[in-house]
């Protein structure tokens, strides 16, 4: 089989590259129709009981996707001119942006912020910024001002310290004048274009935040990620350029694996998909994993034309002796990350097919073109020389480490593996699912999303981090004493729960309307038995309220929460989960859930849910292939338990970096073991060809080092310091993948070249090697 | 004077109990200090009742922990007399302890009454009342053992009081259902001395000099609610209520107007120390007066911009707004209770 590959590929070489460069050509071409695309649905497990309540609802009570304008004043008051001609600006343009829901945009202009007062003959009210309003008069801001206090909006629709001015805003799922999916991004960058570029001033400070500002700060950033991959990709030139002393050598493996990406990009835009903000770490991935190929390659063509067979007859053998094991390589990462597709969740599984896809056409590029290409390549008497020093001064490094397989140092090193182990583990344990800080991880802390998140925070009683139970019961409902009074009841029980700031229902509206009908008095805030009086009180909350449908069968209790943590979230969901039993009955259902914290629970729920399955089938599929192709238990163990130590160490280390599992940084782990099982496979079957020809394990050990040894250590070195980088990058997120994938690379490596002999060892004992 | 006392018997009714079938159990709530809090009072330890049937007792003013209470009802009122304490409230939920507030019982519950206490007076550990909404009015000569339902139709304004005598005449069954949906609410009653004060809904101030068995209204160019009146010495009654009116009797004369220029409602009178009183409002609002109260004439079609206050009223809100309900001093401190729950009051 791989005789009659070698033949096709290498009897057509000259075919073989034109075709490459056609398909590189074209899908090139498509690669520069890349573009970003973020949405807010592909964050969501849609299939989770709550998000199935979540959109049944939408309709009635909105979505989760909300923008919040803060537009505050230098001089911390907003009672002026221009603050007030400011803040109509921001609303009149917030409402013309394409992909805003228009009738929910609210702050003190819309008509519906309305006051009510009490005076001795029942109530009076209007609309807090009257129609003749003219914001140049004193007296009408006195005015706004005194029915902004009847109104009880301080803390909501004003800041408690009267500096700043909200206006919210709802986003559509559908672009209206498209009917496509609403491109965040654009409607992100009109953001920061129309309200903070237009109205930001020495004056005004305007605040964002929201979904669709987080990530469209996400993409900015992200555009960084570019100029890291650059340097990436030089540390790598230059230390390729040291291990193979050509520059020929230097970059054609990495020519082939900058092609990968390029396939894989053009595949991407070819099937339709756009590069998420959040996964735009996988082309990179990419790239790493085909430099490890690459380099085990150019290794093996070296290995070969030392011997002075000429480049083409080495870089056939290179090619015979690599594609079993680095196709086997290549197939278990495609399929580890194929695994991921099972996880219902959008963007995972987008990342599934990017990463898998990416991962498959290493195979093409990297086991067949590059070979193919540096058989054209002229490696000389001259090339032979330089290597001729290097071999003997690698061998006696390598027998250092060859010791590692020796009984001694194997079981200490497997004790310290073990200890490693179970520290890791009960370490591990503790990660915390879901986001562990106020704001938005992806984003630094100085960065000005989440600044901007703490300003509002700081300044309102209420945020974006609101989480809302659905009752779900019969028609009129809200006509009922009962179930206005269970209602009540839940919301205190869940207001006492540690993590709720506030909570508002139409049950806890009603009894301040019914306060209002009772000339004010507090003595009467309480749910009116009678029904009439009960009917009164609703009927002056409307639908947009956003507390009650049409028919009032349907009313959410939102809970405003502190954070949106996911120990907040999961005390408060569990709160919930017990206290609804005291209330629900066949005819009222407390339905978890909506709101933008309500997305979250359903996503931390999913992705906790999610994780022990996708280590379950990414390490399924490592274990499939390792026994198809070594036909050995014992070497599917040695590569898989140092891959599973690593991993879970990982899970440690993210544990101790307060990084949580969220749906970006669930798939890193099973990313992280797409790079190790390289390392592993490639030790691994020199070390059993060894085996099975009779050497001992120390010497095959040594053998498979000196073949492969140098390359995997090299490419853990160079991907590790190119990654490393990372750290200062702009976006929390790639900085936070930045030290995980340095510690995968490492660690990784190290698993490979001293965990893996040294369980060998132990596996095999005395094979071969009865003296020793 | 003989035809509203014999109104009053007339009205008199025992009282049907169903406070058997009830009891609640309480939720002990982290943030119950920073619940709807509605009334206070205090002897030597005290006492603080508000929605849900939230309890909270204190020996020393500063910790008060929240009790087990048979009932969610709201509670509006409470009074401590020794140690025996009473809290009335909403479903006309009357509770008793004997022991400082820490057990309690429900002495009487009418959810079908559909109607709330809203004050409740002891004149000593046997005898008290408790009044309401819709002239609600109970009274108990047994400590509360068993309580009787009255209605005062001398609280009623003279044309309202005619009216209905007009139609006694003719039907007493006609008579009564109309004396039950006119009656006011009766938002306070203060005892001075032996002579009882009420405050109440459309203008009713009166006062009784028999415990309440008979009423005579105060004549007040006013016709919104009042809730609270409160003599501040021999000669002169402080009354406050709806939308920042107060109103001062001075030697039994007319009563008169006391310009604050704030339309807060004031919901009840803190007398403190020397010349100094206070009255507490919604908006957590708090008026500042001193003694004599100056008074002007009021025009309730003045331009508001253009209010002046009278000498000596200030008008202070405290931070968060909450409407302020009572409050009282204690241990040298001035506890009050708010929509927002318990607050220390600074005053100078």
């Amino acid at each position: 089989m791989t005789h009659f590959l070698e033949k096709l590929v290498f009897g057509n070489r000259k075919i073989v590259v034109v075709l490459f460069a056609i398909a590189t050509v074209f899908l090139g071409y498509q690669a520069s129709h890349m573009r970003l695309d973020a949405g807010f649905e592909k964050n969501i497990p849609l299939n989770h009981e709550y998000m199935k309540t979540y959109i049944e609802h939408r309709q009635d009570f909105g979505g989760a996707n909300n923008i919040l304008v803060s537009v505050c004043d230098k001089n911390d008051n907003i009672y002026n001119q221009n603050f007030f001609d400011t803040l109509k600006n921001v609303h009149d343009q917030l409402f013309f942006i394409n992909g805003v829901n228009r009738s929910l945009v609210i702050s003190l202009f819309s008509p519906s912020t309305r006051f009510t007062e009490i005076v001795e003959g029942g109530f009076a009210g209007g609309p807090v910024i009257p129609a003749d309003f003219n914001s140049s008069n004193p007296e009408a801001l006195e005015l706004v001002a005194a029915n902004v206090e009847k109104a009880n909006i301080v803390g909501r629709q004003v800041a408690s310290d009267y500096s700043c001015a909200m206006v919210t805003a709802q986003l559509l799922d559908i672009d209206p004048q498209t009917g496509e999916p609403l491109d965040t991004l654009a409607l992100a960058a009109e953001l920061e274009e129309q309200l903070r570029g237009q109205y930001e001033n020495e004056n005004t400070s305007i605040h964002i935040i929201g979904f669709a500002k987080m990530i469209g700060d996400v993409a900015d950033g992200a555009k960084d990620v570019l100029l890291f991959f650059a340097i990436a990709i030089a540390i790598t030139a230059v230390m390729v350029y040291f291990f193979s002393r050509s520059v020929m050598l230097t970059l054609l493996p990495l020519v082939c694996s900058i092609i990968a990406v390029v396939w894989q990009l053009g595949l991407l835009t070819s099937i339709g998909f756009g590069m998420d903000p959040m996964s735009i770490l996988v082309p990179f991935l990419v790239f790493a994993i085909g430099v490890s190929h690459g380099v085990q390659m150019i290794n093996a063509v070296e290995k070969q034309a030392v011997t002075g067979i000429g480049a083409k007859r080495a870089s056939m053998a290179a090619f015979r002796n690599l594609l079993v094991p680095g196709g086997i390589a290549l197939l278990s990462d495609t399929v580890g990350f194929m695994t991921l597709l099972v996880i219902d969740i959008g963007i995972i599984r987008e990342l599934a097919i990017t990463a898998s896809m990416g991962v498959a056409v290493i195979i093409l590029t990297n086991l067949l073109l590059l070979p193919v290409l540096m058989s054209f390549l002229k490696l000389d008497q001259k090339y032979v020389e330089k290597f001729v020093g290097k071999e003997n001064t690698n061998s006696r490094f390598w027998e250092v480490i060859a010791a590692c397989s020796r009984k001694k140092p194997a079981a200490i090193i497997l004790a310290v593996t073990a200890i490693l182990f179970v520290f890791g583990h009960f370490q591990a344990q503790n990660m915390k699912i879901g986001d562990l800080h106020a704001g938005a991880p992806a984003l630094h802390e100085t960065s000005r999303y989440n600044q901007d998140t703490f300003l509002i925070t700081d300044k309102y009683e209420v945020t974006v981090d609101y989480i809302s139970i659905l009752v779900e019961t019969t028609p009129e409902a809200c006509t009922s004493h009962s179930v206005m009074k269970a209602m009540d009841d839940f919301q205190w029980k869940m207001e006492n729960v540690q993590g709720v700031q506030s909570a508002v229902s139409l049950a806890s509206v009603a009894k301040i309307v019914n306060a209002g009908y009772n000339e004010g008095n507090v003595k009467w805030q309480v749910l009116p038995r009678n029904q009439q009086t009960l009917v009164q009180a609703i009927s002056r909350v409307p639908t947009s309220s956003g507390l009650l449908n049409g028919d009032c069968s349907v009313m959410p209790i939102i809970l405003f929460m502190e954070d949106h943590k996911a120990e907040t979230i999961s005390r408060v969901v569990d709160a919930v989960k017990t206290y609804r039993d005291e209330y629900q009955t066949d005819d009222m259902k407390f339905s978890l859930a909506s709101g933008p914290v309500g997305v979250m629970a359903a996503t931390n729920e999913a992705v906790s849910a999610a994780q022990d399955p996708m280590m379950l089938y990414v390490f399924g599929a490592v274990i499939a292939l390792c026994l198809i192709s070594f036909r050995s238990i014992r070497a599917t163990l040695v590569v898989v338990i140092p891959l599973y130590v690593v991993s879970v160490l990982a899970q440690a280390l993210m544990t101790y970096l307060q990084i949580g599992l969220t749906v970006s940084t669930l798939p890193v782990i099973a990313l992280g073991v797409g790079i190790g099982v390289d390392y592993g496979i490639y030790i691994l079957s020199t070390k059993s060809l060894m085996l099975k020809k009779g050497a001992t394990v120390q010497e095959a050990y040594f053998a498979a080092l000196k073949e492969r040894g140098s390359a995997v250590l090299f490419t853990g070195i160079t991907l590790a310091i190119g990654v490393s980088t990372w750290v200062f990058s702009s976006l929390k997120f790639q900085m936070d993948m930045g030290i995980l994938l340095t510690f995968m690379f490492v660690v990784n490596m190290l698993g490979a070249i001293i965990v893996l002999p040294a369980l060998a060892r132990f596996l095999w004992w005395n094979k071969n090697d009865p003296g020793a | 004077m003989k035809k509203t006392i014999a109104a009053c018997i007339a009205a008199t009714f025992a009282v049907n109990y169903s406070t058997t079938a009830f009891a609640e159990e309480a939720f002990m709530a982290s943030l119950v200090e920073q619940s709807v809090l509605l009334d206070i009072d205090a002897d030597s330890f005290v006492v603080i009742v508000g929605e849900r049937g939230h309890i909270l007792v204190s020996e020393d003013g500063n910790t008060f922990s929240q009790k087990n209470v048979p009932t969610h009802s709201t509670l509006t009122a409470t009074t401590v007399v020794g140690n025996h304490v009473w809290a009335v409230g909403h479903d006309a939920v009357i509770l008793h302890s004997a022991d400082k507030g820490e057990t309690w019982e429900i002495q009487n519950y009418q959810p079908e009454l559909q109607r709330p206490f809203l004050d409740v007076l002891f004149f000593d550990e046997q005898h008290g009342i408790a009044t309401g909404a819709y002239g609600l009015f109970y009274r108990t000569q047994d400590g509360g053992k068993s309580w009787n339902a009255e209605r005062h139709a001398s609280l009623l304004d003279p044309m309202d009081q005619e009216y209905l005598e007009d139609i006694r005449k003719e039907d007493e069954t006609f008579y009564q259902q109309e004396l039950e949906s006119i009656l006011p609410h009766l938002n306070r009653v203060t005892l001075d001395g032996n002579t009882l004060y009420m405050a109440g809904e459309a203008g009713l101030l009166a006062k009784s000099t028999n415990m309440g068995e008979s009423w005579e209204r105060y004549y007040v160019d006013y016709t919104g609610s009042f809730f609270d009146i409160k003599p501040l010495d021999e000669n002169t009654v402080l009354a406050v209520g709806l939308r920042g009116n107060i109103f001062v009797n001075r030697n039994a004369g007319e009563w008169e107007y006391v310009q604050t220029c704030s339309n807060s409602t004031l919901n009840s009178i803190l007398v403190g120390s020397g010349s100094t009183v206070y009255a507490l409002g919604n908006n957590g609002m708090m008026i500042t007066a001193q003694r004599p109260l100056p008074t002007s004439m009021r025009d309730p079609y003045a331009n508001p911009s253009d209010c002046v206050a009278d000498e000596g009223i200030v008008a202070s809100q405290i931070k968060d707004k909450a409407a302020l309900l009572n409050a009282t001093q204690f241990n040298g401190e001035t506890i009050a209770v708010t929509a927002n729950g318990i607050k220390t009051l600074n005053l100078k």
